[in-house]
Parts: C-alpha cells; sequence; structure tokens
C-alpha cells in the first residue's frame, strides 16, 4: 500500500512536470482559453451589459397609437429616438450603420402597421434582435393605448432569466468558456499521452513492474489540476475584468466540475485509443471541438440555432455540460433540478 | 548456469514469418550478442524474451521463470533498453531515474546508476536537451536501475557516431566487468566482435551461426587475401605471372598495378612474392594482409552481402 501511493505520487509528480514543462500547454490550454474568453466578452459583452440602439422613427405622427409608441420609445431609456428626419435619409443612415433601426409609423387612422426596417448584414446580431422585441412591446403598448385599455406604460429591458437572477451577457459567457475550456483539456488533453505512445514510453512502461492502473489515475490527477487552473484563471479574469456576477451553487458546481471533467477525459481517452498518429488525434479532436463550440451554446444561445440545427445541438454532450455549469454557477440551482 | 532459455521459439505477422525456430541458452555473466541485418528478427526475438509479444510456439524461461505465471518476478529481476529510446522528454536524467527507481521493490541509488552511464555532470538536464549518445546512455540508466540479473540491450549504439559508440561500449565491458549477463542486439559486425562473449547470428528469422567470435572466425577457410601495389603496371602484370606457378596462390586478379593474391598460406606467397620483387628490383609501395572477420562469417553462412 505505502508502496503504492510512493508509486502513485511519483507518477503523479512526473506527469505533472511534463505538462507544465510543455509550452504548448501553458498556450493552448490556459492562455488560449483566457484570449478567448476576453475577445467574446469584448465583442458580446459591450462595457458592463447597458443596451443602447439608435433609432429612427418616420412617418406621419398622428394619432393616439403613434403618439403613445414614440412616446414610449422616448421614454425607455434604451432607444436613442430621431423623430425628424426623412424617410429616404433615414434609410441611408441606416444603410451606412449610422442607424441601427428605422420604424416606420403607420399613416393615418388607428389601425395599420409598423414597420420595422433593419440593416440586412446585421439582422442576426444581437442589438437587431433585441430592437424587434423592443419594437414589438412598444407596439404592444400602442395597441393598448388605442384601446384604452392600458394604465400609464414604461419600459424597462430587462432579459429575465429562468433562475435567482438575471443571466448577463458576461456570465453567460464565462460560464460557457468554464465549460468550453474543460472540455477541450479533455479532447486535446491527451496529446501527451498520444505522443508517449509513440515513442514507446507505454511500451518502456509496460516492460517494468509499474501499475499501468496508477499510470492513470496519476494521469487523470493532472487533467483535474489543469480544469483547477483554467476555472480559477477564466473565473477571476471574468469576475474582476468584465464584472460578470456569478451565484455560485457549490454542491451542484462541484458535481458537475468532476463529472464533466472525467467525461471529457474519457472522451479524450477514446479519441487518443482510436487515432494512430498525433495527426488523427488532432483532426478528430478539432473537428469534435469545432462543432461543440458552436453548436452548443457557448457563445450563441442554442435557441437562436435555426430549426434543422438544434438537433445537432442535443446530442452534444458539452451542451449538457454548458448548461449544468450554468445552472451551478450562474443561476444558483440546486442539484434537484438535475 | 542458464539464465536464460528460448527453445524452438517462432512468431509470424501475417505471412511473414519473423522468427522459426530459434533456440539458444544464455549463461550467467555473459554477454550474449544476436546479430542481423535490420528486419531479420533481432527485436522480435529480443521482444518475446522480454514479454511484450507472445510466441507462436516454442518456449522461454527466464531465471527459471515464465512469462505466463511469473510476469511481475520477471519484470523486477530484468532490465530493458528498448530500440526506441522511450524517456520523458521533459524530465530531467536525475528525474527519469527517480521515477524508474520507484518502479521496483529494490533498486539501486540513482547517483550510482549517474556514475555508471557517465550522466552525473547532466543530472539536472532534461532529457530533451541530451545528445543522442546521453539520451542512449540514460535508457540503458534506466534498464539498470533496478540491479537486474539480465540486461537486455536492443541496438544500443545505431545512429550514434563513432565517440558516441565508444562510451557505449565501455559502458558493457564495465558490465561484463562486473558479472552482469547482458543480451545485446546489433548490426555492427565489429561491435559484436569486440563486446561478445558469444555471438548468434540471424538472418530471416533463422539461426544461421552461433559460437564465439574466435570460433566462427576460425570456422572459415584460411585463406587470406593479399593484396600488393606496385609502381608500374609492368611490374604488377611480371610478378602476376610469377605468383601463378606459387602453388598457395588460390586466385589471383590484377588491376593495373594492383595485385590481390588470396592464398591458403599468406606468409608463404608473400615470402615467395618479395623475393620476386627484389630479384627483380621492382618497387612495392604497399602491402597489406585483410584479417578475417564477423563480416566474412555472415557472407560465408549466408552468401549475401554484410550490408551495415
Amino acid at each position: 500500500m505505502a508502496k503504492s501511493l510512493k508509486q502513485l505520487r511519483m507518477l503523479f509528480a512526473a506527469q505533472i512536470k511534463e505538462t507544465f514543462r510543455e509550452r504548448q500547454v501553458w498556450f493552448w490550454q490556459i492562455l488560449f482559453p483566457v484570449l478567448l474568453l476576453v475577445i467574446f466578452m469584448v465583442i458580446f459583452g459591450g462595457g458592463g451589459g447597458d443596451f443602447s440602439a439608435k433609432v429612427a422613427i418616420v412617418g406621419e405622427r398622428s394619432g393616439v397609437a403613434a403618439e403613445t409608441f414614440v412616446a414610449s420609445a422616448e421614454a425607455s431609456g434604451v432607444l436613442e429616438v430621431e423623430k425628424d428626419l426623412a424617410p429616404g435619409e433615414a434609410k441611408q443612415r441606416l444603410k451606412d450603420n449610422r442607424l441601427d433601426a428605422v420604424i416606420v409609423l403607420p399613416g393615418s387612422g388607428d389601425t395599420g402597421e409598423f414597420r420595422l426596417l433593419l440593416n440586412a448584414e446585421r439582422q442576426s446580431g444581437s442589438t437587431a434582435q433585441a430592437i424587434g422585441s423592443i419594437a414589438g412591446q412598444l407596439t404592444a403598448a400602442a395597441n393598448q393605448a388605442v384601446t384604452g385599455s392600458a394604465p400609464a406604460f414604461t419600459l424597462k429591458t430587462e432579459y429575465v432569466s429562468s433562475g435567482s437572477r438575471e443571466l448577463e451577457v458576461a456570465d453567460f459567457l464565462l460560464s460557457g468558456m468554464i465549460a468550453l475550456s474543460i472540455a477541450q483539456s479533455g479532447l486535446f488533453g491527451m496529446v501527451g499521452l498520444v505522443e508517449m505512445r509513440r515513442k514507446g514510453i507505454l511500451k518502456r512502461l509496460r516492460m517494468t513492474p509499474v501499475n499501468m492502473r496508477l499510470f492513470g489515475i496519476a494521469n487523470m490527477g493532472v487533467k483535474f489540476v489543469l480544469s483547477v487552473v483554467q476555472l480559477a484563471l477564466l473565473a477571476a479574469i471574468g469576475i474582476l475584468a468584465f464584472g460578470a456576477k456569478p451565484d455560485f451553487a457549490p454542491a451542484t458546481f462541484l458535481l458537475t466540475f468532476v463529472v464533466g471533467t472525467l467525461a471529457f477525459t474519457g472522451l479524450g481517452y477514446l479519441t487518443a485509443s482510436v487515432s494512430k498518429t498525433l495527426e488523427s488525434y488532432m483532426g478528430i479532436a478539432n473537428i469534435a471541438s469545432f462543432v461543440m463550440m458552436f453548436l452548443s451554446g457557448i457563445f450563441i444561445d442554442i435557441n437562436v440555432l435555426p430549426d434543422w440545427l438544434k438537433p445537432v445541438s442535443k446530442v452534444l454532450p458539452l451542451t449538457y455540460f454548458a448548461e449544468s455549469v450554468r445552472g451551478g454557477m450562474v443561476y444558483g440551482s440546486g442539484l434537484e433540478c438535475g | 548456469m542458464q539464465v536464460l532459455e528460448v527453445s524452438q521459439v517462432s512468431k509470424s505477422f501475417g505471412d511473414v514469418r519473423a522468427v522459426q525456430q530459434v533456440s539458444f541458452a544464455v549463461d550467467k555473466g555473459e554477454v550474449f550478442t544476436i546479430i542481423g541485418p535490420n528486419g531479420a528478427g533481432k527485436t522480435t526475438t529480443l521482444e518475446m524474451i522480454e514479454g511484450l509479444q507472445r510466441p507462436d510456439s516454442g518456449a522461454i524461461t527466464v531465471l527459471g521463470m515464465t512469462w505466463d505465471r511469473d510476469a511481475d518476478r520477471i519484470k523486477m529481476r530484468i532490465g530493458v533498453q528498448p530500440q526506441a529510446s522511450a524517456l520523458f522528454d521533459l524530465l530531467t536524467v536525475e528525474e527519469n531515474l527517480a521515477l524508474f527507481a520507484s518502479f521496483y521493490d529494490r533498486h539501486r541509488p540513482v547517483a550510482e546508476i549517474m556514475e555508471l552511464v557517465n550522466l552525473t555532470d547532466h543530472r539536472g538536464k532534461r532529457v530533451k536537451a541530451l545528445s543522442g549518445g546521453q539520451k542512449q546512455r540514460l535508457a540503458i540508466g534506466l534498464g539498470l536501475i533496478n540491479d537486474p540479473d539480465i540486461i537486455f540491450l536492443d541496438e544500443p549504439t545505431t545512429g550514434l557516431d563513432p565517440q558516441a559508440r565508444r562510451n557505449i561500449w565501455d559502458i558493457v565491458l564495465r558490465l561484463r566487468g562486473i558479472g552482469k549477463t547482458t543480451v545485446l542486439t546489433t548490426h555492427y559486425m565489429e561491435e559484436a566482435e569486440q563486446l561478445s562473449d558469444r555471438v548468434c547470428i540471424i538472418d530471416q528469422g533463422r539461426i544461421v551461426a552461433m559460437d564465439t567470435p574466435k570460433a566462427l572466425i576460425g570456422r572459415l577457410t584460411r585463406e587470406r587475401e593479399i593484396h600488393l601495389r606496385f609502381g608500374a603496371d609492368a611490374e604488377a602484370a611480371a610478378a602476376e605471372g610469377a605468383v601463378r606457378t606459387e602453388t598457395n596462390a588460390a586466385r589471383v586478379e590484377r588491376d593495373g598495378p594492383h595485385l590481390r593474391v588470396r592464398s591458403r598460406k599468406p606468409e608463404a606467397t608473400l615470402h615467395h612474392l618479395l623475393g620476386f620483387a627484389s630479384d627483380g628490383g621492382w618497387s612495392i609501395e604497399q602491402i597489406s594482409i585483410r584479417e578475417l572477420s564477423l563480416e566474412d562469417v555472415f557472407i560465408a553462412f549466408t552468401g549475401k552481402e554484410w550490408r551495415d
């Protein structure tokens, strides 16, 4: 027993050294996730999450509906409203990206449609989606004003999530990145193992009385250490630099972390065992990781995926892992939520 | 005392019969060399002895034990340096040795092994920064860490420069000096001749000949090749005519000023030739008698050219 423990300790120390003395590991498994996080935070996080958009409202402002609509839009605080542009000028500015949207009011009378014009190149962006939903709410308010059934109306944009508090962009990205980097290091982390096999080290070890199970356990141990380092680093950067405010549920999070690390390390072992060369290993791991990166709701909510793609994301393990990480660190979900 | 016994061992990979009916036994304290060209079956034979591959038929006994029953006990008592040097590249010399030491119930001090393989000065260096010869010495050191009863060295000098090769030879000779049993493979004839107590020549999976290097060479015909270079073509031509009458000369060839004579009694033939030369006042610029080596043994037993 004491001998086994010593062997385990030596094997663990050897693999820790082999891992952390490798510059590639530092770059791909530590620096790279941090870079990705920073890049996506800067692109999507947009300065703390305050949303605002420039909108022009054109057309005849007559009737209760139109007046209510314009007033609500101005009062909303999230839309910067231009009221006095000619329709042609507004469209030109929209094309030039100087406006985020143009809303065309209906003609005279209290019925008709509000038309929302968005820049076609940017229609899938989050701003466009947000304006769409705001305009929808404004239209509803206007309708209520016409029928006279509504109380005084104010608009407050709030992205309400199903959890105990709002899921802000920074939290969404941070939790996604943590899930992704743990998955990535599981998938790609076997480079060392494939190399050891190629160089004959595994064969060499089999010529000694060493217990190969201990070697495997030590290898898993190293993956956990790496996961913890990634987790701590990403969380620190997300919280300190980008104002993420995670709401930890320690038990859920810990369970998710352990199960996720084991599962993705397992996938890595599987990939390593079916690939003869480092090239084929990297090929398989790259495809798997790219598919999962975009279809598992890491950077983009899976709800915005086209319907035909959704079934794909439903079979990807990272979808569920990312969901659980979010459950454990953002929603503060208890274990019973599954 | 026999420490290793291989009897009637065969192994095929698909249609390739890598090893066929190989049998030999190695005594304690012996340096036993398996030599043969690339693909002759040396490594396969060694890997079967080391327990990495199962023979299709035949039996192998290591220190009186078999792989089926005593794998772990055999592993405790043998040392292996495989062909691919298989080291942890980012660990230092000392860390590699200490790691391997932890696998065994009983092992020699790491410092002692570093001394034995001349790596004490490089103890803190990572394997990545070592030269080819140093890596190979470390690989041998790892094979020696458990103070094995038998050490297997698979082509320890392949790809090394002459100086690095000498260093490895020194280690093998030192091992022999302390009475270690060593089983070595190589495709350098010179190495086999220098280091081994006994040599086993294998070709295409079969043992061609097995004995001490001296006895193997002794089995060849006593013919030696004499080579002379004369000052002028005419002198060589005259000597060619003269030497044909000499009874010991088996074959005479001339190429310009060069004369090659294969003789059953080289000293007599040479005496004869030198007599003519001084009588005729010819000038001889070079004389040599080529020694027979294991290479000639290989050629004689297989009928094939030896290629390093």
